[in-house]
């Protein structure tokens, strides 16, 4: 509980994109930008990845080692694509639990999956990754795609992560990471910086949300960052897969 | 390299599921095999492609770590030829064709793909509305049917200018009656020969008698 004599100032600060803002209000800006843009969020996807997102996901499906009867549980999962072939591969024995902190992105992944006949194994829940509501040792796999990096204490989230995953069972962290390639890097800025505010304004009519996104990205921790991360927190043979130049990495721990 | 093949592999569902589901019953079939897991390998090039079917489609994979239920192991060129053929059963029974593990689950997938009947009527008219549809089905239909009897018409007329015309070919009455007579021929020549060996056996032990 913070003190409420103490001014915001005297509150621990962290990163909102290139801003500094207090820890409390972290989760509220963020809340903002995904209630502004979760109407149009798949479109500007598409649009933004030139569709490359989908072979993202596709990779983390593979990799993910999920199996007839697993429990999974998709953070910060959204529109639900993940979801959606989660509950296909662990079928009518299995369960999925599409987790996000927020109900706009969480009503349209209800919605969108319910529309293309996808409830009997689904779960919703709106609920915080630093504080994740589930039992120890609960989960087959947990993945979090594009996600992370929204979170105010990462380490926190990880290590919640850590409690309701199974022994043996495998977390997956999809997040855009650190160009390998300077020329890919300069490129991936301009492109960031120039081209996506202009096609959040166009597309999604709002400029700021889509530079918060650009900034947030360059604020996130890079591959060899994360691993020690997640090694810290307790997970055993963390690796990471580099895709697309390492603008996007996904990164694998056990927990043992 | 990774991106690459997921590219293909999503390329690949995204043109064969539409097309699966243009048949009634394909994809309810497919349903019933979820959760199951072909891995399909060749040995040169050395490649190995995992096919989960499911009630949407098939899916593909290039990774998995789950539990496989049957491995299909053959040449890329006979592979080729699995997806092409309309007897995919007989491409099936080859000799460098190896299946390990549930081999009903292919057969039944095979199974699956040869009884596939598109049903391009419907697709047309979700575009158009039922009765263009029903007219450009009909005149499909009707060219169809004209084709296949043109190419009949022809194949008989060919056969018979062949045949009866130039006397290029032997026809088939004619080569059968021939195959009859050179058989028998053969046969006639069979038993002359072992008649031949039974007489000199009989004439060895007549001017041999001791041995």
């Amino acid at each position: 509980m913070s003190d409420p004599r103490k001014g915001p100032e005297a509150e621990s600060q962290t990163h909102f994109g290139y801003q500094s803002v207090p820890e409390s209000q972290k989760a509220y800006k963020v809340a903002e930008v995904f209630h502004s843009v979760a109407a149009k969020y798949d479109v500007m996807n598409d649009l933004m990845s030139a569709g490359i997102h989908r072979l993202w996901k596709r990779f983390t499906i593979e990799l993910s080692g999920v199996r007839r009867g697993n429990r999974v549980l998709d953070i910060a999962g959204g529109t639900g694509d993940l979801t959606k072939q989660f509950a296909r591969l662990v079928g009518p024995t299995g369960e999925v639990v599409l987790a996000d902190i927020n109900d706009s992105m969480l009503r349209v992944g209800r919605d969108r999956l319910l529309d293309e006949g996808v409830a009997s194994n689904v779960r919703f829940v709106q609920a915080d990754a630093e504080k994740l509501p589930f039992p120890d040792n609960h989960f087959d796999c947990i993945t979090i795609a594009f996600g992370l990096r929204n979170v105010t204490h990462k380490d926190q989230a990880l290590a919640s992560m850590l409690r309701v995953l199974k022994p043996g069972g495998r977390l997956l962290v999809l997040e855009f990471s650190k160009p390998t390639n300077p020329l890919v890097s300069k490129a991936y800025d301009a492109y960031s910086f120039g081209f996506l505010p202009l096609m959040g304004k166009l597309v999604a009519g709002d400029a700021e949300s889509y530079r918060y996104l650009a900034e947030s990205i360059r604020m996130h921790p890079d591959q060899q960052t994360l691993k020690a991360m997640m090694e810290e927190t307790g997970f055993a043979r963390v690796t990471f897969h580099n895709m697309t130049g390492g603008v996007v990495a996904l990164h694998r721990g056990i927990k043992p | 390299m990774a991106l690459v093949t997921q590219a293909l592999l999503a390329a690949l569902e995204r043109g064969l599921n539409p097309l699966l589901a243009l048949d009634p019953v394909a994809l309810p079939r497919l349903a019933g095999l979820t959760g199951r897991v072909i891995a399909v390998q060749t040995r040169q090039p050395a490649l190995r492609l995992y096919v989960l079917p499911a009630g949407d489609g098939l899916h593909f994979a290039a990774h998995h770590e789950g539990d496989i239920d049957c491995t299909l192991s053959a040449p890329a060129t006979r592979l080729a030829e699995l997806a092409l053929a309309r007897d995919k059963q007989r491409v099936l029974h080859q000799p460098d064709v190896r299946l390990e593990g549930d081999s009903t689950l292919l057969i039944e997938l095979a199974d699956i793909l040869q009884k596939l009947e598109l049903d391009w009527q419907h697709e047309v008219s979700r575009w158009l509305g039922p009765l263009p549809a029903a007219l450009l089905g009909d005149l499909a239909r009707r060219g169809q049917a004209l084709g296949e009897q043109s190419r009949d018409s022809l194949q008989l007329t060919l056969s018979n200018w062949l045949n009866e015309e130039s006397r290029q070919l032997v026809g088939r009455l004619e080569g059968e009656a021939r195959f009859a007579e050179i058989d028998a021929l053969r046969l006639d020549v069979d038993r002359l020969d072992a008649r031949l060996a039974r007489l000199g056996t009989a004439r060895n032990t007549r001017d041999n008698p001791d041995e």
